[in-house]
């Protein structure tokens, strides 16, 4: 099953590798000097996961996309049955129980790993379905499905960031494989239809408040409001060529909420201004274009879809992300992956990794082994 | 494939734009608005701790201290220190005299604004409570003591009706000067409030870096420029009052109601300025509780009013001056001039009494001034006319403020225009000649009685009065100087004052005089009495009182005059009776004084 072919390693894409662990030195750079004032505790748990994040993004590296097809229907089960769990038996973290217990490394986030069963999961049925052309709206009722599974159960922990990025992930993959224009039309119709009870019944007063000061951040500057401007004070006081390491005031004097998780990248751009800030999104910019050409290359949809799906993952939190760190877009709680501390967003990210160098790997392989599977 | 080929083309230019969109947004904040969003964090991250400035001190011509600062330990407790609310509020509350629930509460709710922000919990505390605390300061973690300055009286009340009161600063107040902090204390009257720019001084502050929780933080990591002002301590105000004669003159007084002014006459220097009743500047020194300042502003006997300067009263005849000066220069009398006093005199349908009701006979001016003979100066006043007569009257200062440097009132100087201006009527003669002897709608203050009796007593300089002697810097570097001021000068021939003057000797030294009890042996002292009618009501009783005031204006020695006293008793009585033996009291101690001091008075 694990092939170590020789070919394996000279198609192995050490350039995505690479910049992988050069994006990763950088978030940890970034989260010593958002922790030292901490004593360092969440950069050492960090520096854990990393450890765990790279062997695990090599070792899956070398299992057979073709696995992944075959079991990527258990892994969406497993994935589905841990976020059933973790409403019975999760820890509660402010006000969310989404996060299991796990030894001393403290607790993981199933709602995290669901992202990448999701991407498996419908990638598989595309590529099991042999429509041609755009899907109407009934094609679409079983991929709806399999999305709204986890999403009803992440919403009800609730994790309104995750909630986004599964729906932003998926309705990209949907996208992707084309659909009707007058179903588009109707299932927009629909989200309007229901986006007032949803309002209404499902979001709670602090998630309709986050929302409310993104439309106004001036409606409530000590609270909720504060967050996204003091955000912004940073990125701007960071001017050119930053503060400089461990000397952001703004994250340092902790004028910055949740400067390790959500809000990491404004230390970043605070203490090493907009050359560090840009240099971040290039390489960010580098690793998703690297992603998107390993699905151009693909030569069957699932690997395809699963590289795109992947590229989505990581572009809509960076967009998102650091959408809301410049304040473009409302607080939401959507990390920036590999970026934010977390064991379990890291994680996904190298998993996600691994997924796309094990894929890239044996483009070259491909035909033969096709036919031989066939 | 190719199909899905075309799509990621589109895929990828819509990622190309989204991180064109996020770069642009980071040249924007970073780039383009860097500089304003360097001021949002710094503004962030400083806070200006202010220092107040230590008032000036107040000071007596000798130097002696009259309001100066003393230390007030103010307990602050800061919130995040403390982790027992309720153990901290009970141990602290005994020895605070105060509610453990009021500890308690200002705690709770301080800690929901800020933890780290002091909370006042008791000002200027005793020294035992003092000792209490910082015998303790380890088992009572998280409070603060904290030095401050409150003004101090080392002589009590003694001269607080012109030192002043401090208080809050207004509103008003604080739109003239943005400078002032609205916690700020101020000068509310007096020299406090008139000299409240010297005294004031320079607030200094301390810049520090906090964090978003209002901690002190150490670090200069984050802020390389730092700045600190030292504040600059208020200037000293350095008074022409003598303290001492003050005190005399404050303790002649007693607890009659009413002024003494002491003039050195050569220079118009105030030497003592005694108003009765008075306040306790005490009171004010933290800012005064509503109850008292209710109680001071009802009170009927306007303690707050400063008399020698405020006070606008009838001067009855010490006002007599005025027109033998006028009549002198005019030529309606000379000192030959002899008037018959039958005790009444007779302009039109009104009889105008003397107070001497059988009259004085046949008097001459001299004996006119001596006797205060009302009819001869009728005679004189109608004579020399309304017109010609406020002239003389302006030239001393009446109906103008002196500029003795405090809040004064202008009092009245009658004229045909100003009661056509006042009242829109016609001047009546009968008005001219009670003006003559003081009465009618002439109003004056003690300090302007005073500047008339100096510019006799010393020749003819019409002085300005000064209450301040200099301005110091705390280092002694001089900032006001004053000197004495001649705004005015009598225009009499040197024998006519000389004969002005010798009518004053007699009122005191002559048989007949009315300013008999002013007398001291073998020392000249100069006078004239006055006896203002008054109707008003009495403060205490609700009843009217016809009690007249007494005055008395004197100087001495008269051979070579050097102090001018003027004492008015409201409704005192007879100025001789009354008024004057309260003048010699103070020439007498004035001497005393003069003679065991050092002559050379400078400070």
């Amino acid at each position: 099953m694990i092939m170590f072919d020789r070919r394996l390693l000279v198609g192995f894409g050490w350039s995505l590798f690479f910049m992988t662990i050069a994006f990763s030195c950088l978030a940890l750079l970034n989260l010593y000097s958002a922790s030292y004032e901490t004593g360092l505790a969440s950069f050492k748990k960090q520096l854990v996961w990393v450890g765990i994040g790279i062997v695990s993004m090599i070792l899956i590296s070398f299992i057979n996309y073709r696995i992944l097809k075959r079991y990527s229907l258990y892994i969406y089960g497993l994935s589905i049955l841990l976020l059933i769990y973790v409403l019975f038996f999760g820890k509660d973290v402010s006000g969310s129980s989404s996060w299991i217990q796990v030894g001393s490394l403290g607790t993981i986030q199933p709602s995290e790993f669901i992202k990448i069963s999701l991407i498996l999961a419908l990638a598989r049925f595309y590529d099991n379905d042999f429509q041609q052309g755009p899907y109407g709206f009934l094609d679409l009722i079983k991929p709806a499905c399999l999305v709204a599974l986890p999403l009803a159960l992440v919403m009800m922990q609730p994790d309104l960031g995750t909630a986004l990025t599964i729906i932003l992930i998926s309705g990209s993959i949907v996208l992707f494989m084309g659909v009707r224009k007058h179903s588009v039309a109707f299932i927009l119709i629909a989200l309007l239809a229901l986006s007032y009870p949803a309002w209404n019944f499902f979001l709670k007063p602090y998630q309709q408040d986050r929302i409310k000061t993104f439309l106004d951040p001036s409606r409530d500057p000590l609270d909720a409001g504060y967050n996204a401007i003091q955000s912004q004070i940073a990125v701007g006081s960071g001017r050119i060529i930053g503060k400089g390491f461990k000397a952001g005031s703004q994250s340092q004097l902790r004028f910055i909420p949740a400067q390790q998780t959500d809000f990491a990248f404004s230390v970043l751009a605070e203490e090493w201004g907009f050359l560090g800030g840009i240099f971040a999104l290039l390489l960010y910019f580098m690793i998703i274009l690297w992603i998107l050409d390993t699905s151009g290359r693909s030569r069957d949809k699932f690997s395809m879809l699963v590289s795109f799906g992947i590229a989505a993952m990581f572009f809509w939190h960076v967009l998102v992300n650091v959408g809301m760190v410049v304040g473009l877009l409302p607080v939401t709680g959507v990390p920036l992956l590999i970026f934010s501390y977390g064991g379990s967003s890291t994680l996904t990210a190298f998993i996600g990794i691994g997924i796309v160098l094990g894929i890239r790997m044996r483009k070259f392989s491909m035909s033969a082994e096709a036919i031989d599977l066939r | 494939m190719q199909n899905f080929k075309n799509r990621l083309v589109i895929v990828t230019v819509i990622l190309g734009i989204a991180f064109l969109v996020l770069a642009s947004r980071l040249w924007y904040l970073q780039v383009l608005r860097g500089d304003e969003f360097e001021e949002f964090s710094l503004d962030n991250r400083i806070r200006i701790e202010r220092v107040p400035a230590p008032r000036g001190r107040i000071l007596d011509r000798f130097g002696r201290e009259l309001v100066v600062n003393r230390p007030s330990f103010d307990v602050y407790a800061l919130p995040d220190e403390i982790q027992e609310v309720e153990g901290l509020s009970i141990s602290i509350a005994e020895v605070l005299g105060l509610e453990p629930s009021v500890i308690e509460e200002k705690l709770i709710s301080a800690k929901k604004i800020s933890r780290f922000m002091p909370v006042l919990l008791a000002k200027d505390i005793n020294r035992d409570q003092l000792a209490y605390i910082e015998a303790r300061k380890s088992t009572l973690p998280g409070l603060i003591v904290e030095v401050n300055n409150l003004r101090k009286y080392p002589r009590g009340k003694l001269g607080a009706s012109f030192l002043g009161y401090i208080g809050k600063v207004s509103k008003d107040e604080l739109k003239k000067n943005p400078k002032i902090n609205s916690n700020d204390l101020v000068g509310k009257s007096g020299i406090e409030k008139n000299w409240q720019s010297y005294l004031r001084g320079e607030d200094g502050f301390i810049q520090n870096v906090t964090d978003a929780l209002g901690r002190g933080v150490d670090s200069t990591l984050f802020a390389k420029d730092l700045t600190n002002k030292k504040s600059v301590s208020g200037n000293d105000v350095i008074l022409t009052v003598d303290i001492d004669l003050q005190s005399a003159a404050e303790e002649a007084l007693g607890e009659e109601a009413g002024s003494i002014v002491a003039l050195d006459v050569n220079t118009g220097e105030v030497l003592a300025l005694a108003s009765n009743p008075t306040f306790n500047p005490e009171d004010f020194i933290k800012g005064i509780d509503s109850k008292t300042w209710t109680e001071l502003i009802n009170d009927k006997s306007y303690p707050l009013l400063n008399r020698s300067t405020q006070g606008v009263y009838a001067p009855g005849s010490v006002f007599k001056v005025v027109p033998v000066v006028a009549g002198l220069r005019e030529g309606v009398v000379d000192p030959d001039t002899l008037v018959n006093c039958p005790g009444r005199y007779k302009l039109g349908r009104n009889t105008f009494r003397c107070w001497k009701r059988d009259g004085h006979g046949w008097v001459n001016l001299r004996l006119a001034v001596v006797q205060s003979c009302d009819v001869y100066f009728y005679k004189l006043a109608e004579k020399l006319g309304i017109d010609r007569f406020s002239e003389y009257m302006k030239l001393f200062g009446f109906g103008s403020p002196t500029g003795i440097g405090i809040e004064e009132r202008a009092g009245v100087s009658p004229s045909r225009e100003w009661k056509l201006k006042k009242f829109n009527k016609p001047w009546y003669r009968g008005e001219t000649v009670i003006s003559a002897i003081g009465q009618g709608y002439v109003g004056t203050t003690p300090i302007q009685i005073a500047v008339m009796t100096a510019a006799v007593a010393n020749g003819g300089a019409i002085l300005k009065p000064n209450i301040v002697r200099k301005i110091k810097t705390r280092e002694g570097e001089t900032l006001v100087q004053n000197s004495a001021q001649v705004v005015g000068t009598i225009p009499l021939k040197d024998d006519m004052i000389a004969f002005l003057q010798d009518a004053l000797i007699g009122v005191v030294n002559d048989p007949g005089g009315t300013g008999r009890r002013a007398r001291i042996e073998g020392y000249t002292v100069a006078g004239k009495t006055g006896t203002a009618q008054v109707v008003s009501l009495d403060y205490q009783s609700d009843q009217k009182i016809h009690k007249d005031h007494a005055w008395f204006i004197s100087y001495a020695p008269a051979e070579a005059p050097e102090i001018a006293v003027i004492v008015l008793v409201e409704h005192g009585g007879k100025g001789g009776a009354v008024a004057a033996p309260l003048a010699k009291q103070i020439i007498e101690i004035y001497k005393k004084l003069k003679e065991t001091r050092d002559l050379d008075d400078n400070v």
